[in-house]
């Protein structure tokens, strides 16, 4: 099927509200970071939210770690 | 009045009772002696870095998928920059393809009027509502492989109906156009020249332009990545810190 439309994608085919919670932002030991839930307390952090540079050097919250929050 | 006394005995025997235990259930509920891990407060770099990348997301709730920059995460950010003294300078880096107005515009308000020295870098892109963000700060550097393309506020998806419509996005276009030119060397009429341009983005208005054109039309004040920004950076909180110390005698 070949959809033309002007429409931008995400209102043709809105996305599923359950994959917007599967991502949020959590304050672990003071840094902000955005988390994807796995179940339970588990959640693997995908981006570090802080702006400061020393947060990043970390690499117990690098992207891809898995944490469990308390 | 036995019964009161009673009472009165079992009050006074109840504090007493833990008292007593209290010592080794104390040392009991201690697992481990030491020091716990708290962030390295002392390590607090007294530069911090805003990274804005991917789109800029407004109104409209982007799924997880795509990279995008929600201001409801900056602006807090840069309120708390304000606030703490610790932090003397901001770095802006951006790659972005641009995206939701206010929300760009917002955030590049906030960031001109943040009191503090800021230098931004735009790396890779700084496209639409990526260049009055890139020009809000102090000072920018723009990478020479870098680009930002001009182009007028476009709505996807919405038909404009009545002039009035028309006339909204024409003033919106202006808050934007004005907000470049007050916060770049560009002149009103050279930044319109980019942005209503022909040829330039095959069937679409606008002109795509890269690091030292940028420069040479005075959009960005500088080429030059990470090292000759954190260099400027320096020397603005060292010209801050003087004028303020100037105020103060």
């Amino acid at each position: 099927m070949i959809l033309y439309t002007s429409m931008p994608h995400e209102l043709v085919f809105p996305t599923d509200a359950a994959e917007f919670s599967k991502q949020k932002v959590v304050t672990y030991n003071g840094i902000p970071l955005l988390v994807e839930m796995d179940g339970g307390q588990d959640c693997t952090v995908v981006r570090v939210m802080s702006s400061d540079p020393t947060h990043f050097m970390d690499d117990k919250y690098t992207p891809g770690t898995k944490i469990t929050l308390a | 009045m036995g019964n009161d006394k009673k009472q009165n005995d079992s009050l006074n025997e109840q504090p007493d009772q833990p008292k007593e235990e209290q010592p080794p259930s104390l040392i009991d509920k201690i697992q481990q002696l030491g020091q716990t891990n708290v962030p390295q407060l002392s390590q607090d770099s007294k530069i911090h870095c805003l990274t804005i990348v991917g789109q800029i997301e407004g109104h409209l709730q982007l799924p997880p998928q795509n990279k995008t920059t929600k201001y409801e995460h900056l602006i807090p950010q840069i309120v708390a920059i304000e606030q703490n003294p610790k932090i003397e300078g901001l770095l802006v880096i951006l790659n972005t393809v641009g995206g939701d107005v206010e929300a760009g515009l917002a955030i590049s308000e906030m960031l001109a009027s943040l009191s503090k020295p800021t230098v931004s870098i735009v790396l890779g892109g700084g496209h639409s509502i990526g260049v009055p963000i890139a020009v809000s700060c102090s000072y920018s550097f723009i990478a020479e492989t870098a680009t930002m393309t001009i182009h007028p506020i476009r709505l996807t998806g919405l038909v404009i109906g009545v002039p009035q419509t028309f006339e909204y996005l024409d003033k919106m276009q202006d808050r934007v156009i004005n907000f470049v030119t007050k916060h770049s060397n560009i002149s009103e009429e050279c930044f319109k020249d980019l942005m209503f341009a022909k040829g330039n983005l095959t069937r679409d208005i606008g002109t795509n332009v890269v690091g030292t054109d940028a420069v040479k039309y005075g959009l960005i004040d500088n080429v030059g990545g990470i090292g000759p920004a954190l260099k400027k950076l320096e020397e603005l909180i060292e010209n801050n810190k003087q004028g303020n110390e100037g105020i103060v005698q």
